[in-house]
């Protein structure tokens, strides 16, 4: 196995201990922990892997910068907290595995027990109905029939079994009841976040209750040895994130982000949550510092509230969140909020301030910081990539506690972009201000020339018909030529069209003008038929080219009318140079 | 639940299942929803492609009966650009679960960005019945009916949402609805309350600052902007309307400073390099007022410039050419430069601006004004007087206006035409006194109106010629100010107030450009020192200075 042991910038406030790009861990800052597995004192960093998503689900056991052990997980795991469950010596924490409604709880990383969400209760009719489909009263089609019609109007939701059954093909729905059908109907719910409370004291290795929150909003918590449910509360919604804090028997907190963008705040004695905060977008993160939550939202913000839901400040960051971790050091007083940053960074905030940053050499998906080994401050970081990051904090590293970025913003001293003006416009502002009346003069005289010139080509197009447009009322024609081929032959297409709004044109004839010496033309003048306004005309000629000189000439069109000789419209078409040779 | 056996090995369930000898034991049906979590994981994480292949899988598992996959999948399409494909999926969430309100609101929100805002409302309606207390409902109602020009129910509806919970959006969209009533001291109230409930939102803060800007109440203005620049000190919208106003009152190193921030973070902004430009400019005044010492002095300051420009005139015009290349049909960068070039005598190239100007803003008679003046120097006198008539035409209160239409018709020989426009300026004069809208005039007018006034054997009645109101000569150190009167510039108050500050110029520009005709052509006018174009007159507000002083001060805490 490869890795990498660096010691580092002077600069830098943090040991870069191991960094292995190639760990292979897909995991979430809620499926890591730093725990004293093996009683030993040296702590050993647990983490539930997701492996591909699908399949290779593993709880891996890291110590120092090897792989200490690995076990196959049944299901992904959702999160993974690190407890301890009884008093018994030696007094080694326990691993719990939430995963889909259950939980797998490891002692010394063997399985030890496995505890299940309670079921959820079914809809009564629904019940009816698949207890006539075990007597073969009803048919699967009128079961499929009365569970659809349960469905749109229930107030309980269906059971797994009814929905897949509804989902399935004819044919295959007499086997699914066949094979179903015995089994009594249970409705379950998944585990989406687990967290620990301390049951009656606050020490750092008292006894510990297991919180989880459940899809459907619930919040349970549950007892460290029988795992019996000691407390359950509901929430409008399902929870993503939860921090607790308290001690069971005493008072505690549970601070819960939950899906629809709130976070309840929820204390003992009372079922329903005590505080909301409404927050504007998505929470990603939630850490809890001193008596202040700060929330790390997907709208690139961080916020700081109080437990009691006030809003206290607000820090925008500079890519989206990706998750967040608290630092703590107690030996030195020292708290901070870490937040990982889509653009690969990890920022460490004390309250709105701030304190430091580290780069990262990919998106940091999960942090955990804590006691790694014998070492205090370590800082583990997951990758998106699959690698894994451990870092631990200088002991000389001092943090100021005041924002790092102050002052004026650096752009204030960057040079305005300003083009320096050349010697030769200086001299002609010099010279317009000494011949300003001159230079004002032509101008006016060339501006009227320019207008005049201009009207009189107009005047000239309108007067010969030289536009492709006809100015006539009676004959609104629209015309364009497209030249084809490379010589010596090219075919002509002329397209024209009649813009009237109803009237059709008739009686026109087309006649074209060239150098005969330079071109010829099976016919230069023949008749087109009666146009109906709106339709495009394309009408074919073909011309042949005399010259191989490699010169071409401008072939002239007329539309004419039947008894007058000025042309109605007219075109000049520019021949390509003929590229070919004529065959004689 | 306890009621499990304790396993001595939990990792092999399902095989233990497979292995009992009833082959009826049905196998263990995976629940819907348990990748939800996953999914809702990676989105809010932004990570949409590792989310898209999860929402695949899974609703591949459900034949498209997990909700909430289908939901999530919906939102992502949404946000890339898919709307109607992601409501058709929230259709069918709906469809799914016809009980959430949450499924209604996000129908009505893609509805919404089709703009189909009646059907929007109907939805949101709907969803609002099943959930009464939700803030977000009510405020997407309101700016519904935003869009659908009912303001009072997008009123209604906005002040519900702020009763059920805060937030800035839903002030800034009811600030919003009186705005577009035009009751702007209203959207003042809502804008201060949003202050107050979030300090530190520089959105909000830029808003009020201009706000206030646009009701003239300075001070306050500043202090908002400031605020919003310590928050934020790259903030370009506050930037550019505090740098304006620093500008206003000669401030222009201070105001460099935060345009070159602003300029790192948006280079292409011609408001702010019409705003730098007339930085330059105005620093270029400044410079020429301390040389105003003494006559040789000036005369020296003269004859350099006219060998060759001052730099920051050309900087000004690289500026302002700039602007005027990012946004060609600007009639104020067109004003701007038509005035520097008229500062730098080149008044052929004046000309163009001017007349570019003027087609695009055809009303306005400050334009015709400075067209007068330009075409005066370029010997064009019948144009010329032809651009006056119409500058008079237009105009309502500036003086200037009929003052150097006086001293053009003077210059010409004809007293009688010039009496009648002294005469209207002495009643523009007397309006505005009696009114009080302004009882301090600029200096460098006075002095010309008294001159002209002499020469015209008129002007005893004047207000300024009474004793004891004409010293305020040590004004004009003063920079530059805006005039009542050329307040509201169209939209943007930052470049309406760099354009009122050059507008100001422009006063000074053509009492200097007058007097120099008038020297080689009539021997007996008011002579005005030929070599003044550096002067800065213009009409002053009386309360204005006392306030301007104060806020002086004021931008450099910002700036430090």
């Amino acid at each position: 196995r490869a890795y990498v042991l660096t010691l580092i910038l002077a600069s830098s406030k943090w040991l870069d201990a191991h960094y292995d790009p190639v760990a292979n861990l897909y995991t979430f800052s809620s499926c890591i922990a730093l725990s004293d597995l093996h009683g030993d004192g040296e702590n050993k960093l647990v983490a539930g892997d997701l492996g591909t998503g699908v399949c290779n689900m593993k709880l891996k056991v890291y110590h120092g910068t090897g792989l200490l052990s690995e076990s196959t997980l049944l299901d992904l795991p959702t999160g993974m907290v690190s407890f301890l469950m009884d008093l018994h010596e030696p007094r080694t924490p326990a691993i719990a595995v939430a995963s889909g409604p259950f939980i797998y709880v490891y002692k010394n990383l063997r399985p030890y027990f496995k505890f299940t969400l309670p079921s959820l209760e079914v809809n009564p009719l629904e019940q009816d109905v698949w207890s006539q489909a075990k007597e073969d009263m009803i048919d699967p089609m009128t079961l499929k029939e009365m569970l659809e019609g349960l469905r749109d109007k229930a107030e309980i939701p269906l059971s797994v079994r009814s929905l897949r059954f509804l989902m399935l093909e004819p044919q295959e729905m007499e086997d699914f009841v066949l094979l179903h059908k015995e089994q009594p109907i249970r409705r379950q719910t998944v585990i989406t976040c687990i967290g620990t409370l301390k049951k009656n004291m606050a020490d750092e290795d008292a006894v510990s209750c297991l919180v989880i929150g459940t899809e459907n909003g619930d919040v349970y918590i549950l007892d460290p040895e029988a795992f019996t449910i000691l407390y359950k509360m509901s929430l409008p919604s399902t929870p993503n994130l939860m921090d607790v804090t308290g001690q069971f028997d005493v008072e505690f907190r549970i601070t819960v982000a939950c899906r629809n963008g709130n976070i309840y705040i929820l204390r003992r004695d009372s079922p329903k949550p005590k505080y909301c905060i409404e927050l504007s977008s998505h929470p990603v993160g939630l850490v809890r510092m001193g008596k202040n939550v700060v929330v790390g939202c997907s709208h690139e913000t961080l916020h700081g509230y109080t437990q009691k839901g006030k809003k206290l400040w607000t820090a925008y960051l500079p890519a989206p969140v990706t998750t967040m971790a608290l630092m703590d050091l107690p030996t030195r007083g020292f708290q901070a909020v870490l937040v990982g940053l889509a653009n690969c960074e990890v920022h460490m905030y004390r309250d709105k301030n701030l304190v430091s940053t580290i780069k990262t050499p990919d998106v940091v998906t999960s942090i955990c910081f804590g006691r790694y080994g014998r070492e205090d401050g370590t800082l583990i970081m997951t990758t998106k990539g699959g690698g894994l990051i451990v870092k631990i904090l200088k002991r000389t590293a001092v943090f100021e506690d005041r924002d790092s970025a102050p002052g004026p913003p650096i752009a204030q001293s960057i040079r305005l972009n300003v083009p320096k003006k050349t010697k030769l416009y200086v001299d002609q502002t010099l010279r317009e201000r000494e011949n300003a009346v001159a230079m004002h003069r032509a101008f006016q005289m060339d501006l009227s020339r320019l207008r005049l010139a201009a009207a009189r080509a107009y005047v000239k197009a309108l007067e010969s018909s030289l536009t492709p447009m006809s100015a006539s009322l009676t004959e609104p024609l629209k015309m364009n030529a497209v030249v084809q081929g490379l010589g010596p032959s090219f075919k002509l297409t002329l397209n024209i069209q009649n813009t009237a709004a109803c009237r059709p044109v008739m009686n026109l004839a087309i006649s074209f003008l060239y150098d005969e010496n330079l071109y010829s033309m099976r016919t230069a003048f023949f008749k087109i038929p009666l146009l109906v306004p709106g339709l495009n005309y394309p009408i074919d000629t073909f011309v042949e080219c005399l010259s191989d000189k490699g010169i071409s000439d401008i072939i002239k069109v007329f539309v004419l009318r039947e008894g007058k000789s000025a042309p109605l419209l007219t075109a000049h078409i520019n021949m390509p140079v003929s590229e070919g040779l004529a065959l004689n | 639940m306890a009621d499990d056996a304790m396993k001595t090995d939990v990792q092999l369930p399902a095989a233990t299942d497979l292995k009992k000898p009833r082959p009826k034991k049905a196998p263990e049906l995976p629940i819907l929803e348990r990748r939800n979590w996953l999914i809702h994981l990676h989105y809010i994480r932004k990570d949409y492609e590792t989310c898209k292949a999860i929402i695949k899988e899974q609703l591949h598992e459900t034949q498209g009966m997990c909700e909430y996959a289908v939901y999530v999948q919906a939102l992502i399409m949404r946000l890339e650009g898919k709307i109607q494909q992601s409501l058709e999926l929230f259709q069918s969430c709906a469809i799914l679960n016809p009980k959430s309100s949450d499924n209604l609101k996000q129908v009505a929100r893609s509805l919404f960005l089709l703009g189909k805002h009646k059907a929007a409302i109907e939805v949101y309606n709907e969803a609002a019945r099943l959930n009464q207390k939700d803030w977000e409902i009510s405020h997407n109602l309101g700016v519904c009916y935003i869009y659908t020009k009912d303001f009072r129910s997008a009123e209604e509806q906005l002040n519900l949402a702020l009763q059920l919970n805060k937030h800035d959006l839903t002030y800034m969209m009811l600030g919003k609805i009186h705005l577009l009533q035009g009751d702007t001291e209203k959207a003042i109230d809502v804008y201060k309350s949003a202050v107050e409930f979030s300090p530190e939102n520089t959105e909000l803060l830029t808003t009020l600052g201009l706000l206030y800007m646009q009701l003239g109440k300075y001070q306050k203005a500043f202090e908002h902007l400031g605020n919003a620049l310590t928050y934020d000190p790259n903030n370009f919208k506050a930037i550019l309307a505090a740098g304006s106003m620093m500008q206003t009152h000669g401030d222009y190193d201070v105001a460099m400073n935060k345009y070159r921030v602003a300029a790192y973070s948006v280079p292409e902004s011609p408001p702010l390099w019409n705003n730098i430009g007339m930085c330059f400019f105005g620093k270029k005044k400044y410079v020429a007022v301390s040389y105003r010492l003494s006559r040789e002095h000036l005369v020296l300051s003269f004859d350099l410039f006219y060998l060759s420009p001052p730099a920051s005139l050309l900087q000004a015009i690289s500026c302002l050419k700039r602007a005027n290349y990012l946004s060609p049909f600007d009639w104020k960068i067109l004003y701007n430069l038509g005035l520097v070039h008229l500062t730098m005598q080149q008044y052929a190239s004046a000309f163009h601006f001017l007349s570019a100007a003027i087609n695009l803003r055809p009303r306005m008679s400050e334009l015709y004004m400075l067209l007068a003046v330009a075409l005066t120097n370029l010997d064009d006198a019948d144009n010329a007087r032809r651009s006056y008539e119409q500058a008079v035409q237009l105009d309502e209160s500036n003086l200037l206006v009929n003052l150097n239409f006086a001293v053009f018709l003077y210059n010409q020989g004809d007293k009688k035409a010039a009496l009648l426009q002294f005469q209207e300026m002495e009643r523009k004069v007397n309006t505005q006194v009696d009114s009080n809208i302004n009882t301090e005039f600029d200096p460098e007018l006075v002095e010309m109106a008294q001159k002209l006034g002499a020469a015209l054997q008129a002007g005893e009645n004047l207000y300024w010629s009474k004793p004891g109101k004409d010293s305020k000569s040590s004004q004009r150190s003063s920079s530059s100010k805006p005039s009542s009167s050329q307040q509201p510039l169209g939209t943007n108050q930052a470049l309406g107030q760099a354009m009122s500050s050059a507008a100001g110029y422009s006063k000074s520009m053509q009492i200097t450009a007058e007097p120099a005709a008038d020297v080689s052509s009539a021997p007996s006018p008011p002579t005005v020192d030929p070599g003044e174009p550096e002067d800065e007159d213009e009409v002053e507000e009386t309360a204005e200075p006392a306030k301007l002083k104060e806020k002086k001060s004021k931008p450099k805490a910002v700036a430090e």
